[in-house]
């Protein structure tokens, strides 16, 4: 099978992924609670109520209110926000891109680290230093992010004043939310990079390899490396996803930076259908496609792996 | 665990502030920074009942009236003076000379367009049950409209400070997806950029009709987390944060705080198809003997709260009863009374939610520790907002007592009277035909002395009589910078005209 019909697979795929999802949160959300309630003021009048399930067409049965989302959502129409007033895809777009990039500088950051700390600890396996940076990369990931994000604020924003407590603006305010963002990845991976390169150095081309002479560097730049790379980009795909789908609400709300997380957040609460409908695609399509994208560099690393 | 972290990171930061000091002079006296505690959602300012956008269009728009600040009662603003006509007929005249952002006058027609749109079932505005009293407003001649009420309206003044005036032709040529993201109004302020997630921005109108504002530009941040609100606010990024946590007070540079209309009831189920305790009189005001609200205002919210006298009115309120006092904290009249009504432990389910309002569940567990302690077998039930909302509006489903909280920005009895009495009410659980028929005569008695009297009978039978556990109101508080000059108002409202910076 060549690996255009391979993507061509997948992308149908993520089709079929993204249409059950969105039922499924379209029938979820709607036996959950009234959305009017939540909208109107607690002194609103039932007269009141009555005519705004009926403006936001509530009042219809639930296959034809899911008919016609389908219908508009195949041309990527999600509909007003009820809360902001204005197209769905238009908030998403005001949201989505910020936090995508701000969650890629936090996998960079986390990246950055956690390789050069995951290959000393497997080279000085067992040392005090090992159990050291396992102790480091557990508490990366145990912590709370956002008692990390008001910690790193206290020290960097208000005690020292380099850096600002929250917002956005300039590149300055994306430092201590990318950092917090990265210390729960950076644990993540220095783990898996410690085990995987534990495991390389153990085998038997390894130990071939440093018999003829190869220089460890070598051996660890041409051959362990590489081979490690597969279970580290699933990480670094997987961390993202989760990120970006939410988990990164905690440390947006902190900074108060106006990312995805933080929006999700809101549209839960405040159960704006259109836009959480809307979220949810986006959420999905992006899913699967780093899920595809990881598998295009599977084969990358792995010329075993051919599609 | 969240708690204990936050209160280790307070006690931090005072630790923090303790070493650290600063006074360097303000270099720019005309530029504030305000932390709001939220995004807005639109600028349509007469479509959301949204508390982080009222801040920054109050300060765009201009109403007919306003409140006097002190006295709480309404003044002419945009209109200039008023004559009843007959007790559904209101005639006023508009101030003249007073002109739009975008250059154009502003005509009676721009008002009555305002206010029809306002009250029109297409807009459906979220606070429509304030202002829906109002039937038409309609032109007479070029300085002078009438306002047509459904019944006679003591409140209508009232209503009138909730309707933001618009430019008709401004708003019709925007559609209604436009309209969330620009102002044009007559105000004080002009807007000038919203950008989504980070801030709002407004500049001073140079051709205001009024006074010209010391501070000339405003920026308005949404910061949620109240603890980054308060590092904003010490590292000088906002000049203002509002409502900060009573506990932040002591690390504030400066802390601005007023009672506000906003007040904590527990409504009993009295209605007659359900089978609740609380439709006895006794328990009803068992229950309001046993528990000691000063206590709970202190140790709760740390003063930052003022307990209700034994009724919902407070003084300055039209309708506060100055004869009633609050009931004693007193466990054993509590239990004598419990006792003569026959109580048998029988389980009272107390339905509460969590976050929705400053320390709505710590409230809920220090009320139902009082209520234990006086000997009702009281289980605590906290639920989501969605499924809190769905328990109050459901009359099937009343619990035998629900923590919630009753706006009152009219200071008016109508208000509480209203919305947790009167029968037909959504929130209301309770049928008594002889209150409903005195809360709607007083609704329409326009006699203003008449109406004060109907209202303080009112409230001495609703304290032999209690619909509700009367807990407390919890106060305005806000931090901000050494320098800034401010006197919140009781009416809550951030009139950046009222702000200065001192030297």
């Amino acid at each position: 099978m060549g690996m255009g019909k391979y993507i061509l697979q997948r992308l149908a795929f993520t089709i079929l992924v993204v249409l059950v999802i969105s039922i499924l949160v379209f029938v979820l959300t709607r036996v959950v609670g009234n959305p009017v309630d939540i909208l109107l003021p607690l002194t609103a009048t039932t007269e009141q109520r009555e005519l705004l399930t009926k403006q936001l067409g509530l009042d219809r049965p639930m296959i034809q209110q899911l008919g016609d989302f389908l219908k508009s959502a195949a041309t990527l129409d999600f509909g007003d926000s009820w809360t902001q007033r204005r197209p769905s895809m238009e908030v998403i777009f005001d949201y989505l891109p910020i936090s995508a990039l701000l969650i890629l500088c936090a996998m960079a950051i986390a990246v950055l680290v956690a390789f050069p700390l995951g290959i000393i600890a497997a080279y000085k396996r067992g040392s005090l230093l090992d159990r050291f940076l396992t102790v480091l990369s557990l508490v990366g990931i145990c912590m709370p992010p956002f008692w990390i994000g008001l910690m790193l604020m206290f020290f960097f924003a208000v005690k020292l004043g380099w850096l600002p407590t929250s917002g956005i603006g300039t590149w300055k305010h994306f430092i201590l939310p990318a950092v917090t963002i990265s210390f729960r990845p950076m644990g993540n991976l220095a783990q898996i990079v410690r085990y995987e390169m534990t495991q390389q150095l153990g085998e038997m081309y390894a130990i071939t390899a440093r018999a003829k002479g190869v220089r460890e560097i070598n051996l660890l730049r041409k051959h362990a490396l590489k081979n490690i790379m597969t279970s580290s980009i699933t990480m670094i795909g997987n961390d993202y996803c989760k990120q970006l789908g939410g988990l990164s609400a905690a440390v947006e709300v902190v900074y108060g930076f106006p990312g995805f997380g933080h929006l999700i957040k809101e549209t839960i609460q405040s159960m704006d259908y259109p836009l959480l409908q809307a979220e949810v695609f986006f959420t999905a399509v992006i899913v699967c496609l780093i899920n595809l994208i990881v598998d295009i560099l599977y084969a990358a690393f792995d010329p075993r792996i051919r599609y | 665990m969240k708690k204990t972290l936050t209160l280790l990171l307070t006690a931090i930061i005072c630790l923090g502030l303790v070493m650290s000091a600063s006074a360097a002079g303000r270099a720019d006296k005309e530029s504030i920074t305000i932390a709001l505690q939220g995004e807005l959602t639109t600028l349509d300012a007469q479509y959301p009942d949204d508390g982080n956008m009222r801040p920054i269009t109050q300060n765009i728009y201009d109403t007919l009236y306003v409140l006097e600040k002190e006295t709480l009662e309404p003044k002419p603003w945009l209109a200039t003076g008023m004559n009843l006509v007959d007790s559904l007929t209101w005639e006023f005249k508009l101030r003249e000379g007073v002109k739009f952002h975008d250059g154009s006058p502003l005509t009676v027609e721009d008002v009555v367009f305002s206010i029809n749109r306002n009250i029109s079932p297409e807009l459906n505005s979220q606070f429509l049950n304030s202002v829906d009293a109002i039937d038409h407003a309609e032109a007479v001649d070029a300085n002078t409209f009438r306002i047509v009420t459904k019944e006679p309206d003591p409140l209508l003044l009232k209503r009138l400070t909730l309707i933001p005036i618009l430019s008709k032709a401004f708003t019709e040529a925007h559609t209604a997806n436009e309209l969330t993201l620009v102002a044009n109004g007559t105000g004080p302020y002009k807007f000038v950029e919203w950008k989504s997630g980070s801030h709002v921005k407004i500049t001073a109108n140079e051709n205001y009709w009024g006074e010209a504002p010391a501070i000339k530009n405003a920026t308005y941040r949404f910061i949620e987390e109240k603890l980054t609100a308060l590092s904003a606010l010490q590292a000088g990024e906002v000049d203002l944060a509002v409502n900060i946590l009573p506990e932040y007070v002591e690390n504030t540079p400066k802390v601005f705080t007023n009672t506000s209309f906003e007040t904590y009831w527990v409504r009993f189920n009295q209605i007659p198809e359900n089978n609740s305790v609380f439709k006895n009189k006794d328990l009803r005001l068992a229950a309001n003997y046993a528990i000691d609200f000063n206590t709970i205002a202190e140790a709760l919210f740390l003063g930052y709260a003022t307990p209700c006298q034994g009724q919902m009115g407070r003084d300055g309120y039209v309708g506060y009863n100055p004869n009633i006092i609050e009931y004693p904290y007193d466990v054993e009249k509590a239990k004598e009374l419990m006792k003569a009504a026959g109580y048998n432990g029988e389980e009272i389910e107390f339905v509460s939610q969590r976050g929705r309002w400053l320390k709505d569940g710590e409230l809920t567990e220090a009320i139902a520790s009082y209520l234990l302690e006086a000997g009702f077998n009281v289980k605590t039930k906290i639920l989501s907002w969605s499924e809190w909302l769905n328990v109050l509006f459901d009359k099937t489903k009343a619990p035998d007592i629900i923590l919630s909280s009753n706006s009152n920005d009219f200071f008016d009895m109508d208000r509480p009277f209203s919305a947790c009495v009167l029968s037909t009410s959504s929130q209301s659980a309770m049928n008594n035909p002889e209150y409903d028929a005195a809360i709607l005569a007083a609704r329409q008695e326009l006699d203003t002395a008449k109406r004060q009297a109907m209202y303080e009978d009112l409230a001495a039978k609703f304290h032999e009589d209690p619909f509700a556990l009367y807990t407390l109101s919890i106060n305005d508080l806000h931090g901000g910078a050494a320098d800034l000059n401010w006197t919140p108002r009781r009416d809550t409202r951030l009139y950046l005209i009222e702000m200065s910076f001192s030297d």
